[in-house]
């Protein structure tokens, strides 16, 4: 079976390529990439005017299997993905009960074979239940697959435990993964601190609470001499304080979210729960400072922290819901329309940190187009203008803080293992 | 714009950081009107007859609820008070599905006090009654806003030019936030103090000025509004002892007097005297606390008619 993308815009940041011609996809894997591919026999989809890239990384979903599939599971997660754009995802080990072994990290893979239409990577929790006590077994997750260490959803309070954490998964060459966020200065806050946490009433989260908790973290990854990867930064000082460390030479990697990347705690004016996420979105110089830090490659990455809910846990009083929407869907849309053409980041650099610069972290093989690899490709449209509308999300997280906004740009194909799973916004698996 | 071309723009009361000040001018030339009522033997206008006002109160206050209640009455609504704890949520009833119960019992205010900010937009955004926020957290609480702006109006005869401190526990204080943005707009300018601990970061963003010496606040002021301390906020670590507040921050004879000579003293209630402010001075010739509750009533009156008659000015109205 052959299928050839012709003349579409192949941007593959792993080889700074940036060309209009031809892919050529037989058995699943890319067997020509040039100017003019011989076309005998092939499918052809005409990508005149469309973006070719290596197909999407998310590094950061939550797919709330097993124990909470009524937020969301591996069929409807990989199903919003690949209506998103992406060929792979990892999903967060902070699940009912949490993957916190090889038993549930093998469970997990058999069952995205054969529920899932994208490819799932697994991070497996740092410790036992993600209680913060004791160490996971974290060696045995690794050997059964688990890309990154992670106990994601909730800062890691024990200092003595990320040390030991960072010490222990560093051996294996995989990085901890850190939601860098000191709660008890973050207060059980429900937004950003600031001039609208302040007119609202709202008991703020301050910047000052993740900038302290990615210097210790950094610190400690420093002292293990083992890689950490800081989810989710939203502060202008955690950007600096991890620009630093890079330049020092401390194996950290870090990703921004579509979110943190276009909006701000300005919008939570209107007490809108769809906009409750942690961290907070912060004030307009935060985000300025989290596009420097995409620009300069203190960031590498942009990871969506998908984390649907059930419709009925949002719809009530700003404090009492849960933090955390869906972003599969959006993400292109988002990021193309607040970073692209606003002119804040080129086309290359937005496709390395959402494809290469993700999937170098994980150490997978995928974000990047190469003869004789598998055909993991997404075709986006960069002109398409579309309305975000929740009701017709893939996921079963039916809020978004994008609802009913309009955005430029989209991905029209996703092909995994050359097959179209997703055409024109329909996934057909 | 003349009185009478004036209406209340919304259906809902949810705040005042968006009410227009030409509202809230209607609303207390309202008010004055209404404290002709309450002065008579007979405390009754039929104005409202046939109206029905739910008081939803998912946290205590007798103060607020009453007012509310009394104010409805005297106009002639039914009024009933559903006093829930908001542990209803916990017992699987949400805040949407008290709303509509309530609004399926056919009502046409619902007056809420609720402990979450934005549970009164909350409320509007659902609920087809007219929302009459009571206090949500430590957002908003309007009608306490206008009444402090209608007693300030009633001794100082104005509020434009005026200086008024407020004094407390800023960060918590619903009363502190209407207060801002009601005075602001009718002209005063509004200084508030407190421990920094007390204070919301950035709230100087909002166009005021912000002290920690309370003494630098009460200077040459023309109003002195002195907010509750919460003993609990002591045991979070916000400030050291009841002691050391009364002490430095508290509101005594010797600090009001570095305000001016006839300056208002004022307090949303209940006191701590003792704490907050200084018993004797609570009761003194220049405390205007006892006729704050009075100019509630006259304001929630106001309001309710005002909300439900349709917004146009009493006088437009007969
Ligand atoms: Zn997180």
């Amino acid at each position: 079976m052959k299928l050839l993308i012709k003349g579409g815009r192949i941007i593959n940041p792993a080889e700074n390529m940036d060309v209009v011609g031809d892919i050529l996809i037989e058995n699943g894997k890319i067997a020509a990439i040039g100017s003019s591919c011989p076309a005998a026999g092939a499918e052809i989809i005409d990508a005149a005017g469309l973006v070719v890239t290596p197909g999407l990384v998310d590094m950061h979903v939550h797919l709330r299997e097993p124990g909470l599939e009524a937020k969301e599971d591996i069929a409807s997660g990989t199903r919003a993905a690949a209506a998103g754009g992406f060929t792979t995802i990892a999903c967060m080990p902070n699940t009912r009960p949490a993957i916190d072994s090889s038993i549930v990290v093998a469970g997990l893979t058999q069952r995205a074979k054969t529920e899932g239409v994208v490819k799932l990577k697994i991070i497996g929790a740092l410790s036992k239940g993600l209680e913060g006590r004791e160490l996971a077994e974290i060696g045995d997750m690794i050997e059964s697959g688990a890309v990154a260490i992670s106990d994601d959803g909730g800062h890691l309070d024990s200092t003595r435990l990320l040390k030991t954490g960072l010490e222990y998964t560093g051996m294996f060459g995989r990085p901890v993964i850190t939601h860098s966020e000191d709660e008890g200065l973050a207060n059980e806050g429900f937004m950003h601190e600031g001039a609208v946490s302040a007119v609202l009433g709202l008991k703020g989260r301050p910047a000052v609470a993740e900038d302290i908790a990615v210097a210790r973290d950094i610190m400690l990854a420093e002292y293990a001499n083992a890689p950490i990867h800081i989810a989710h930064v939203s502060s202008k000082g955690a950007v600096e304080i991890i620009r630093q460390a890079k330049q020092r030479g401390v194996k950290v990697t870090a990703e921004a979210t579509p979110h943190h990347l276009t909006l701000t705690d300005e919008e939570l004016r209107t007490f809108n729960t769809a906009f409750k996420v942690n961290p907070p979105l912060r004030s307009a110089e935060h985000v300025a400072a989290l596009i420097d830090g995409l620009k300069d490659g203190t960031l590498d990455a942009i990871a969506t922290d998908h984390a649907p809910h059930a419709f009925e846990e949002k719809d009530v009083e700003f404090r009492y819901a849960p933090s955390g929407f869906a972003g599969l869907e959006t993400a292109v849309g988002v990021v193309l329309t607040g970073l692209y053409h606003t002119g804040k980041l080129t086309l290359p650099e937005i496709i390395a940190k959402l494809s290469y610069g993700p999937a170098k972290i994980l150490g997978l093989d995928s974000g990047v187009l190469k003869v004789g690899a598998p055909a993991d490709i997404t075709i986006i449209d960069t002109e398409y203008k579309w309305a975000v509308d929740c009701i017709k999300f893939y996921t079963r997280g039916k809020h978004s803080p994008f609802e009913s906004r309009n955005l430029k740009g989209k991905p029209l194909i996703t092909i995994v293992n050359g097959s179209i799973i997703m055409q024109n916004g329909e996934v057909l698996k | 714009m003349s009185k009478a071309q004036v209406s209340l723009r919304k259906k809902d009361i949810l705040g005042l950081e968006a009410m227009p000040a030409a509202e809230m001018e209607l609303i207390l030339d309202t008010a004055k009107e209404m404290k002709n009522i309450i002065d008579r033997d007979i405390k009754k206008a039929p104005t409202l007859r046939g109206k029905a006002i739910v008081n939803l109160f998912f946290e205590n206050s007798t103060r607020t609820r009453t007012s509310f209640e009394l104010a409805g009455k005297y106009l002639g609504a039914d009024v009933i008070n559903i006093s829930t704890s908001s542990s209803s949520v916990a017992k699987g009833e949400s805040l949407r599905d008290t709303l509509l119960t309530v609004e399926a019992m056919g009502v046409d205010i619902i007056v809420m006090r609720h402990e979450a900010e934005g549970s009164a937009q909350f409320a509007a955004n659902i609920a087809r009654p007219v929302i009459i926020n009571a206090g949500d957290g430590a957002h908003e609480h309007p009608t306490q806003g206008l009444l402090d702006m209608f007693t300030i109006k009633q001794f100082k005869g104005r509020l434009a030019g005026l200086k008024v401190a407020i004094v407390g526990d800023i960060l918590h204080s619903r009363v502190a936030r209407s207060n801002v943005w009601g005075l602001q707009k009718m002209g005063a300018e509004v200084h508030l103090a407190g421990p920094q601990t007390l204070l919301p970061r950035e709230i100087e963003k909002i166009g005021i000025q912000v002290h920690n010496r309370v003494e630098d606040a009460l200077d040459q002021a023309d109003v002195v509004n002195v907010l509750r301390i919460q003993r609990e906020r002591q045991q979070k670590g916000l400030f050291p002892s009841a002691r050391e507040y009364a002490r430095i921050f508290g509101i005594n004879a010797k600090r009001l007097a570095l305000a001016k000579q006839d300056a208002l003293l004022m307090h949303p209630g209940p006191m701590n005297r003792g704490l907050e402010i200084a018993p004797d001075i609570a009761y003194g010739d220049q405390s205007a606390i006892q006729e704050q509750v009075k100019n509630g009533l006259a304001v929630r009156m106001a309001l309710l008619f005002l909300v439900l008659m349709g917004g146009t000015h009493i006088e437009a109205a007969h």
